[in-house]
């Protein structure tokens, strides 16, 4: 049976950056991921990073991406693509499917980060071609170089709605609508502004009513909503538009660690049921390890740290590290991610993910 | 709170919705206690089958065909959609050796008045296309059914609840008191319940409410998985099983000759397809303690047994895979009835694999016994004291 030190499911960032940091301390570690190419989201990234310079701040998704390809190749990191992992089985056995034919894979540690994956929203029409997720829109013009249609609907003005919304004008595309269901504008200011003045309209307080078309999204009808998230009658609007874009959260991806017998808490803040962790990214079960969105969704610079912090204790649990050698590096992780999660955006995910930490502690 | 019943159910599976109902059908003030959900146990991670075939000819034939004609106008009965279907099913048979075996048993079996025979395997393929030419038969009856175990749970629960029962769910019994070998009430974490009468059908976890009136049970849990297929369209006919265990259990040299881990597990086929359209395959038969996880051998072991009997299931795939745990008893028979040493403890719990298709008739069964203290047959080879005393640890297993 194939073996290893520790196992990573998910070529993502947090995956990559845990894979390097453990395999600098010299394990041997195996990377997992479903898709043909690794680099999770990081690929379509194309805008800067914000943050400070620890975080790469102004630099570019896909170039962290490459970078971190880089460093995996030349610590002789395993990255296994196509490989679907479909279950944790007793004693860290991982199961996965490459090519149609079953494959396991025994590991001394395992590190799921798994990501998440984008939410739906339901209304008249959501089903037609056309309708589709912000993320999967974004894919499809920065990594396949496909435009997916000319006038774009853009529903949620969080981050990925706002960047998305530039990026699809950038690739050629006419953004007729950015509808926002809460009173006020959900992501930074900094890229609303930029579509504002690229001349997007931006309705606040409106919700999608209906998407019509014979076979595909023709055109959008939307309605505003009163303080009570209510339908106002005599409030729609018609715009032409053969896409919708639905850029309304995303949920953590915590199949295979409630199939691996995790204990979960809920928190909305986070995504809905996260699995609890300890301050070394360590489960409820011992030698597994979260880090990323599947964590609770927050922002790929923190999801590389998660990374790093669970690559440093998986290696010191193996004993490629001294504790103090290890405590060194985790207390500097940890207060770049205490530096990440403050402000008025990052506030809020720093008591959550305190909470999500101490449910760990009521448990032991 | 301070509450009281005639008789109190203890468990919310397929056995104990079926015990209220045909107690509160007679009349009888019933309150089931249930610890998680209804079918929140094994009657909710188990197959669909009610196979009549299956059942060693005798009286666990008996019931199994008593209860299958209950079956037949349960749904009108209890007013509720519960996905009963009458599908016929059939046991395919390997090899000669099998044969030899399975013709004694039809004979047997026929002899007790089930419809049932035994076809080449041209004839098993026009009813069942997709099987493998290296199989030499099959034995089919029309009998066999489906039925979806959670539906049926929960249409018993609430036919009960119309005639006056009380079903209190996330409630777990704590201890059970008794004055003088008599049952006076139930303790629960949510007060205490007098009655006279407690009715033990809590499946795999009945030996904990037996050591609570001093009794240890012979039930032990035999864990079970079972894969679950994407939709498609019916594919599987009947309710299909293989000759293998059915053969073993007359000739267990066929279990010792092979040290293959489908042996080891148990592995028996047992397909059917809901009505969804999703394929469950299944299943092992182990003893894992109260562990419910599944192991990726066994899920290995049961899809290699499954294809190799139906080729026809190679190209589907597999989404969802589950285990579930079987109230083994030693005999393979359920423990029905009353228990010697404390008057008012019924037992209704053992019956391994075949809850589902004894759930209408055990309830009958039960609820005549505390009504009138009989029923419509001879049950006393079911009788918990066919395990001696069983009070303390003397038959401890």
């Amino acid at each position: 049976m194939k073996t290893t030190d520790i196992a990573v499911i998910g070529a993502g960032p947090a995956g990559l950056s845990c894979a390097v940091e453990a395999a600098k301390a010299g394990a041997k570690v195996t990377v997992l991921d479903e898709n043909l190419k690794p680099g999770g989201q990081l690929f379509k990234q194309i805008h800067k990073f914000f943050g400070s310079r620890e975080h790469r701040a102004g630099t570019r998704g896909f170039r962290i991406g490459r970078q971190l390809l880089e460093e995996t190749e030349k610590l002789g990191v395993e990255v296994l693509l196509d490989a679907a992992v479909y279950g944790i089985y007793e004693d860290r056995l991982i199961a996965f499917i490459t090519d149609g034919k079953d494959h396991t894979l025994k590991a001394e540690k395992i590190v799921m980060a798994t990501g998440a994956s984008e939410n739906a929203l339901a209304f008249p029409g959501c089903t037609l071609p056309g309708v589709m997720g912000a993320g999967a829109a974004q894919t499809m013009i920065n990594v396949n170089r496909v435009l997916p249609g000319q006038k774009i609907a853009m529903v949620g003005s969080g981050n990925v709605g706002l960047i998305v919304s530039y990026q699809l004008m950038q690739a050629g595309a006419d953004v007729v609508a950015l509808i926002e269901a809460a009173p006020k504008i959900g992501g930074y200011g900094v890229h609303a502004s930029k579509i504002r003045r690229a001349g997007v309209p931006i309705y606040i307080s409106t919700t999608i009513k209906e998407v019509a078309g014979k076979e595909k999204v023709e055109e959008v009808i939307t309605v505003e909503l009163d303080e009570k998230w209510q339908q106002v009658k005599g409030t729609e609007k018609q715009f032409d538009a053969d896409t919708v874009c639905l850029a309304v959260g995303l949920s953590p991806l915590t199949e295979l660690a409630w199939m691996a017998g995790c204990e979960f808490t809920f928190i909305p803040a986070l995504g809905g049921h996260v699995p609890i962790h300890n301050r070394n990214m360590e489960t409820t079960l011992k030698g597994i390890y979260v880090a990323g969105d599947i964590t609770g969704v927050e922002e790929a610079s923190s999801a590389m740290e998660e990374g790093r912090l669970a690559g440093v204790a998986c290696a010191e649990s193996l004993g490629y590290y001294d504790e103090e050698q290890a405590l060194e590096l985790k207390n500097q992780i940890w207060d770049r991610l205490d530096a990440l999660r403050t402000g008025p955006f990052g506030e809020g995910r720093f008591t959550a993910k305190l909470k999500q930490i101490s449910a760990r502690r009521q448990l032991a | 709170m301070k509450k009281n019943a005639d008789a109190v159910v203890i468990g919310g599976g397929v056995i104990g919705t079926s015990i209220a109902y045909y107690l509160s059908k007679k009349g009888i003030g019933v309150i089931l206690l249930e610890k998680d959900d209804l079918a929140s146990g094994s009657s909710g991670a188990c197959d669909i089958d009610i196979i009549l075939q299956s059942k060693n000819p005798g009286i666990h034939l008996q019931l199994a065909m008593e209860s299958a004609k209950m079956y037949e106008t349960l749904a009108d009965e209890l007013d509720f959609d519960i996905e009963y279907n009458a599908t016929g099913g059939m046991i395919l048979i390997e090899n000669e050796d099998q044969l030899k075996v399975m013709k004694d048993f039809v004979r047997r079996q026929k002899d007790i008045g089930l419809q049932v025979e035994l076809l080449s395997l041209k004839e098993a393929s026009k009813i069942q296309p997709g099987l493998s030419p290296h199989l030499v038969g099959a034995t089919y009856s029309l009998q066999d059914a489906h039925v979806n175990p959670m539906r049926l749970c929960f249409a018993f629960s609430r036919a009960a609840k119309r005639l006056g029962a009380k079903v209190y769910l996330g409630t777990s019994v704590l201890d059970i008191r008794a004055e003088n070998g008599k049952v006076k009430s139930v303790i629960t974490n949510r007060g205490e319940i007098e009655t006279n009468i407690v009715i033990n059908a809590a499946g795999v976890y009945a030996p904990f409410i037996g050591e609570m009136a001093g009794l240890s049970l012979p039930i032990k849990p035999r864990r079970g998985q079972i894969i679950v297929t994407e939709p498609v369209p019916k594919l599987v006919m009947a309710d299909v099983l293989c000759a293998k265990y059915i053969a073993a259990k007359y000739n267990p040299n066929l279990l010792k000759e092979s040290d293959n881990p489908e042996t080891r597990l148990g592995v028996g086929l047992s397909l059917s397809q809901t009505r969804d359209g999703q394929i469950l395959i299944g299943a092992t038969r182990e003893f894992a303690g109260y562990n419910k996880n599944t192991t990726h051998e066994a899920l290995h072991a049961i899809v290699n047994n499954a294809v190799r009997l139906v080729p026809a299931l190679r190209h589907i795939h597999a989404i969802r895979s589950f285990a579930g745990l079987r109230p083994y008893t030693p005999d393979g028979l359920p423990l029905l009835g009353p228990v010697e040493n404390v008057q008012g403890f019924i037992m209704a719990a053992g019956h391994e694999g075949d809850g589902i298709a004894l759930s209408p008739v055990t309830g009958r069964i039960i609820s005549d016994l505390i009504t009138e203290g009989k029923t419509f047959m001879d049950v006393s080879k079911l009788s918990p004291s066919r395990f001696g005393s069983l009070s303390g640890n003397e038959n401890a297993m």
